[in-house]
């Protein structure tokens, strides 16, 4: 009896000291102090991919914790960010959100919004351009407009489906009064090689995606959606000169949390990200991708930007509809 | 020559022990993924990908290069030992393979899959070294009909499968076409059969329906009869391939190496479709086409070698074009690209030596293969000598892993276990299991490439048989339907007659 009694006593104050350290601990521990898990929302091997794999290299020195990449894809990028909204919002797990992804809610996709995450960065950006094969007759986009005027649908656009920005940059031609026919390409791999093998007339997709083909020069832009010129390819023309007004769906890219992450938690992210983004490493990745962003968007601007995106979409949808 | 002498230069490169040992593990890597059920090439070369940061491009390329050709056969391993396949196109390793397993053969089936999986490799890796930017031309040649139409033969092969119930055949091919088109459509975003179930958006993937219908219901299976494995238990001779034997086959290595090499460069299609379509066209090929399905060696030969001759070919686009057409390709590309390579024309010209140096390293790997290739699978048919308790126990947590492994998504392990009590059932009630397999592979596909199809031609349904090579191959596909279904419908007519007479 006596031993047990001293058994016990032992035992409490073990688990009185015990806790009271637990509880120290958690009052002060540091963040990250564990591996911070970087959902890619995108299968191996796109652009997705490519950012958080290179974020994921760029981010461990900084944080000093390993940044382990999973790749969970599907429905848009959807699957990925309902897995970063079920896990814990204790910023152990980052995921990467696209435009795609965003533009696909307001197609009424899924059931994210974007208030549900916090976006702790644009990391990458870049306007969407048309692409023509090397050889095609198509010298300027006047051209293509012309021939599209002329015979209407004859001028075939590859894109990357229904409802996308893609097909809401072509009917906004239709509108404009020149009918291009979309032809959609569920796999980024087929959309390539159609305008190639001459199957298709134009590509519409970001520059940093067929990158492979413009310095093979296998193909080349014709005009750039937005209203400046591109820092890369300053000979082409703009939509904007040419008179069109269609430059609100760029294709971002950034790096979410869930929006009940603690807010001193996303700026620590949100600082190591931004210090990322300053190394040269991350400068020639971004140059190698045309997509570098020159502005430093904090996360409640880069949240506004996301909304603002959310509801341009809806809006050219909805006007779509009519 | 030039490119002979860039070839050995490239040889001579991939010979130093550096660059050897890169490959040779890979070659280990990827048979013991392949084979070990669950666990698919893809799988390995995803995770493998890290590994590939700190190394030489050329390094990285044979570190990924032998898992993909390895694991391209590894898979095969298996569904000729216990009649699961490691990857989906091993799929038709199991219909002759395993019963030749079951006739006490399974050195011999080993053997011929090995011999026959290398000849279509090297085959492809020579066409990949020699003829790539011509063959890529022809390639690009190909639009959406074409895909549409070799899909279409691929799902019309099933009917070769159906030995004796082309009905029954049918209907569970139109089951997997439903289950196909679960989730979210690919052109529209609309969400189809998901019933409120927002993980279904994703849809059902095919690889998870394999690891149940196959992994786990043959599993219950092996528990239910607790003697399947017991058939293999004698010991396992690897009998040296006699020369006049293999040449005996030699025609159906041919036909196989010809049909992987054609549709490794579709986009989308690679080893399993190919494989597929092989195994259809040697059933009606082959003298012994009537057999099939009961251990006859054409019915390995063709398959194994069509799928492994699609690797070299899937590289073509990959290389000359910048286009990865299958996942494993696009995590080359990255890899590739990681490293600041862009593959695509200019890659030819700027670096000569690297390309060279990567053709030779398929070559190598395609060669070392054999070695691996028996050595593995000598290791692994003591292993299936373990009692089946434990055996299946073992390919139950495979399965589960593997399962959560191709998208890290729990949902696909539910997936996964309703599958393999679908699959149980369905051995057990002799419904033909990979009609169904074959219609969620192959119609997710079939349906982008007839819509996208529709679109670039004015949704002119005529397009497909307008164009001579979509024609051509729906022609086949035709006479396929017929030469499968003409008996029996014969057979009743003539029963039916004889019935009024009588």
């Amino acid at each position: 009896m006596k031993t047990l009694s001293s058994f016990a006593k032992k035992a409490l104050i073990g688990a009185v000291i015990a806790s009271g350290l637990a509880g120290a601990v958690q009052a002060q521990e540091k963040y990250p102090s564990r591996p911070i898990e970087i959902v890619v929302s995108f299968g191996p091997g796109g652009g997705a991919d490519a950012m958080g794999r290179k974020l994921s290299q760029l981010l461990e020195p900084v944080l000093k914790v390993p940044l382990p990449v999973s790749n969970i894809s599907g429905a848009s990028g959807n699957a990925g960010l309902t897995k970063l909204v079920t896990n814990p919002a204790d910023g152990y797990t980052v995921a990467t959100l696209i435009a795609l992804s965003v533009s696909s809610w307001a197609a009424g996709l899924g059931t994210a919004k974007p208030d549900d995450f916090t976006i702790v960065a644009i990391t990458q950006n870049s306007p969407s351009m048309l692409f023509v094969p090397m050889d095609s007759p198509f010298k300027t986009f006047k051209d293509l407009l012309n021939h599209a005027k002329a015979n209407p649908g004859a001028v075939k656009v590859a894109t990357s489906g229904y409802g996308t920005q893609d097909d809401i940059t072509l009917m906004y031609f239709n509108s404009q009064g020149y009918k291009l026919t979309n032809v959609p390409f569920a796999k980024p791999a087929e959309r390539y090689a159609s305008p190639l093998g001459k199957h298709t007339d134009a590509i519409y997709e970001e520059p940093g995606d067929v990158a492979q083909f413009l310095t093979g020069k296998q193909l080349r832009p014709l005009v750039v959606f937005d209203d400046e010129r591109h820092a890369s390819f300053p000979d082409v023309p703009n939509s904007k000169e040419l008179g069109f007004s269609i430059s609100d769906l760029p294709n971002f890219r950034t790096v979410a949390v869930p929006s009940k992450t603690p807010k001193d938690r996303v700026d620590i992210l949100a600082a190591a990200i931004n210090k990322v983004m300053e190394t040269p490493e991350w400068k020639k990745f971004c140059a190698e991708t045309y997509s570098c962003v020159t502005k430093r968007y904090a996360p409640a601007e880069a949240g506004a930007y996301v909304k603002e995106f959310y509801v341009a979409t809806q809006n050219h949808l909805k006007a779509m509809k009519k | 020559m030039e490119a002979f002498s860039l070839l050995f230069t490239g040889l001579a490169t991939v010979l130093q022990p550096s660059h050897f040992m890169m490959i040779v593990i890979g070659l280990a890597v990827g048979v013991i993924a392949g084979a070990l059920p669950g666990i698919s090439f893809v799988n390995a070369m995803a995770m493998a990908l890290p590994f590939t940061y700190m190394m030489s491009p050329l390094d990285s390329m044979s570190f990924l290069g032998g898992i993909y050709v390895g694991g391209v056969f590894g898979g095969s391993i298996s569904a000729i030992l216990i009649n699961i396949p490691g990857t989906p196109a091993s799929l038709p390793a199991c219909w002759d393979g395993y019963p030749m397993t079951k006739q006490g053969k399974s050195g011999r089936a080993l053997t011929i899959a090995i011999a026959a999986s290398a000849t279509g490799g090297i085959f492809s890796a020579l066409m990949l070294t020699f003829a790539a930017p011509p063959f890529a031309k022809f390639a690009l040649r190909f639009d959406q009909p074409e895909f549409f139409a070799a899909t279409f033969l691929g799902l019309v092969s099933i009917i070769a499968v159906a030995k004796s119930a082309p009905w029954i055949s049918f209907l569970s091919l139109f089951i997997g076409l439903a289950i196909g088109t679960i989730g979210v459509d690919p052109l529209y975003g609309i969400p189809r059969l998901t019933f409120g179930v927002n993980d279904a958006q994703s849809g059902i993937n095919f690889v998870v329906v394999m690891i149940g219908l196959f992994a786990l219901g043959e599993v219950v299976e092996m528990l239910a009869k607790s003697e399947a494995v017991a058939k293999i238990q004698g010991k396992i001779r690897f009998e040296r391939p006699k020369f006049v034997e293999m040449w005996a086959l030699r025609w159906s290595v041919m036909r196989g190496t010809a049909i992987g090499s054609v549709i490794g460069m579709i986009p989308g299609a690679g080893a399993t479709v190919g494989a597929v379509i092989a195994y259809g066209v040697e059933k009606q090929a082959s003298p012994r086409g009537a057999e099939f399905g009961t251990g006859v060696p054409d019915g390995l030969t063709a398959p194994e070698a069509a799928k492994n001759a699609t690797t070299g070919a899937a590289m073509i686009p990959l290389l000359t074009l910048g286009i990865p057409g299958s996942a494993a390709t696009a995590i080359m590309m990255a890899a590739l690209v990681l490293k600041g390579v862009t593959p695509g024309p200019m890659l030819f010209s700027m670096q000569t030596d690297l390309v060279y140096s990567i053709f030779a390293s398929m070559l190598l790997a395609n060669i070392l293969m054999i070695i691996a290739g028996v050595v593995i699978a000598r290791g692994f048919s003591h292993f299936m000598r373990v009692p089946p308790a434990i055996l299946s126990g073992f390919i139950v947590v495979l399965s589960v892993l593997g399962a959560y492994g191709v998208r890290n998504n729990i949902f696909d392990v539910y997936v996964c276990m309703v599958f393999g009590v679908i699959g149980y059932l369905m051995k057990r009630y002799n419904f033909p299991a990979a009609p169904l397999i074959l219609g969620v592979i192959l119609g997710p596909l079939a349906e982008r490439y007839f819509l996208t199809s529709l679109a670039n031609y004015d949704n002119n349904l005529a397009i497909f048989v307008q164009r001579p090579i979509s024609g051509t191959i729906l022609g086949m596909s035709v006479a396929f339907i017929i030469w499968a279904t003409l008996p029996s419908l014969i057979k009743k007519y003539r029963q039916r007659k004889a019935g009024v007479v009588a």
